[in-house]
């Protein structure tokens, strides 16, 4: 039993990590339609920023963590958004599918060849070491994660559901049309949407790079995941995400540990193919009505 | 009367097809002006065009003495220019209350501002006046998507007036509402521009609701303006009876 608590836990803080990364998916889908098959690499390039203000620039982690959300923001958001989503949005969403597989595949190969190919060390900055409560054994780091990646996911619920600004982003979400004539500045919602999705990536890369590593391919996995975890809990709601990250990452838990390490890395993908053949709009997720 | 909102020559076409076809329309001050014709005369083309959410093909549009042509909604908005659509167009996942603080919030403070404004953007105490107005207390703090249809078109067209707009063109408000509800809505509306003071435009296929309303018409048919007048005027015509209302 105790066995079993202690997999559960560790798998809610690999799957909040996902359920990061699934967020951004989300909110990018909610607010622009966009779908970004570069998810993963939007979390492997902020790993790599860190490490080179760290092991280049010699700064601490926490100055590193906060100068790289500022590129993030740049980079990931700002450019990525004026750049590939707002040319090709307005084709459709598969140009932008197609566009942004091109930019993983682009992003990871020139990570390869410019920067290195080898898997880079990556300091946590949770304590090493065993948290116990009573005969429940939990790392640290997997408890840092919890809290670090739950304040996230309250300061980001907070500002949608407590602030103006919030409030205007869930209706561009909404109803773009209506937001839009009655004043909502449309087009800085849905940058404000990026921008966030940047910042998310950048601490989904804090959390993950300690056990993933920083190589060119860390994204594929967790990219991947993420992308499912949306998918499982509802590709409209936030919640949803939410929801299937968790799932994800303990079912992969109680997977490797009762049934074998190497089905692992398949059962997102089962959990995946159950959901879309038998409720597919996700398991929070609410069936929708397009304009086609 | 000067003219509020002037509207000249308007055209929009689709390849060779006219949905807009020389229209010429003034509103002014305070005035409601109702627009009827069969459907697909270009009724709702014309709002279109007019509210920058497509471009006219030829025409020019002015507001106060300014040439709005081509605004885009977002800039409209900014002047007090607003609508309704003839489909629902409420956040569904808002509440009614916080709908209401959504279409009028952006017209308060600068945008930095509003970013740690508090959650209600100085437009509470308005939008509870505007639920008593549409009588909506009993909803007001449900998820907009949890209600009837007929009270989500309240809430569009309370949303329309939250910002106490100059301009506000309605498309359809009827449609879909229960008759009762009808009565209820024009009078809102007389209510309104009385308090507000603002200029309307209705599109409506309800002709008592539009007779009673509008003190001036507009028949469109086929894109072009076939007759317009005092309601009495409009419907006695011949020509409109024979291309819209029948005998």
């Amino acid at each position: 039993m105790v066995d079993l608590v202690q997999l559960i836990i560790s798998g809610t803080a690999t799957g909040a990590i996902y359920a990061l990364c699934a967020l951004g998916f989300t909110l990018l889908w909610q607010a622009s339609g966009t779908i970004n098959f570069a998810q993963g690499e939007f979390v492997m390039v902020p790993a790599f920023l860190m490490l080179f203000f760290i092991n280049t620039a010699g700064l601490p982690m926490w100055v590193a963590f906060l100068l790289t959300c500022l590129v993030a923001m740049v980079l990931l958001g700002y450019t990525f958004k004026r750049a590939m989503v707002d040319p090709l949005i307005r084709h459709g969403v598969i140009p932008l599918v197609i566009a942004t597989l091109g930019l993983s595949i682009g992003v990871k190969q020139l990570v390869k060849a410019g920067v290195t190919a080898q898997a880079q060390p990556f300091n946590s900055i949770f304590p090493d070491g065993l948290l116990s409560l009573g005969a429940l054994k939990v790392s640290y780091m997997d408890v840092g994660t919890l809290v670090l990646a739950g304040l996230i996911v309250i300061s980001l619920q907070t500002f949608l559901n407590r602030t103006v600004t919030g409030r205007a982003m869930q209706a561009v979400a909404q109803n773009t049309d209506s937001a839009r004539v009655l004043g909502i500045n449309v087009a800085r919602m849905v940058l404000y949407t990026f921008l966030i999705n940047a910042v998310l990536s950048v601490v989904a890369a804090l959390l993950v790079t300690p056990t993933y590593l920083a190589k060119f391919d860390m994204g594929e996995s967790i990219g991947l995941k993420a992308f499912y975890a949306a998918i499982i809990g509802g590709f409209n709601q936030t919640r949803g995400a939410l929801l299937g990250g968790v799932l994800v990452g303990v079912l992969e838990n109680l997977t490797g540990a009762y049934i074998s390490p190497a089905y692992k890395e398949g059962v997102a993908l089962m959990l995946f193919l159950v959901v879309i053949i038998f409720k597919p709009e996700g398991l929070l997720g609410k069936t929708e009505e397009r304009k086609v | 009367m000067t003219p509020f909102l002037e509207v000249k020559e308007m055209r929009k076409s689709y390849g060779a097809i006219n949905a807009v076809d020389g229209v010429t329309l003034s509103v002014g001050p305070g005035e409601i002006v109702g627009v009827i014709g069969p459907n697909g005369s270009g009724k709702t083309t014309l709002f279109n065009s007019i509210l920058g959410q497509i471009k006219p093909t030829g025409g020019a549009v002015e507001f106060c003495g300014e040439d709005i042509t081509g605004m885009s909604p977002l800039e409209l908005s900014r002047r007090g220019v607003g609508r309704t659509f003839q489909t629902l167009q409420v956040f569904v996942k808002l509440s009614v209350r916080d709908n209401l603080i959504a279409s009028a919030q952006e017209f308060k403070g600068t945008m930095p501002g509003r970013l740690f404004a508090k959650p209600d953007a100085g437009c509470g105490h308005h939008a509870d006046q505007m639920i008593d107005m549409f009588r909506l207390q009993h909803v007001a703090h449900l998820p907009a998507g949890n209600l009837s249809y007929g009270q989500q078109k309240l809430i569009d067209i309370a949303m329309a007036f939250m910002p106490a707009p100059r301009l506000v063109l309605l498309d359809e408000p009827c449609a879909g509402v229960n008759p009762s509800l009808v009565d209820q809505l024009r009078e809102l509306l007389l209510l309104l521009n009385k308090s507000q003071g603002g200029s309307f435009v209705v599109i409506e296929h309800n002709m008592d609701f539009i007779m009673k309303l509008c003190p001036h018409v507009i028949c469109m048919v086929e894109g072009k303006v076939l007759a317009e007048g005092p309601p009495s005027e409009v419907q006695a015509n011949r020509q409109v009876l024979e291309a819209y209302l029948g005998n």
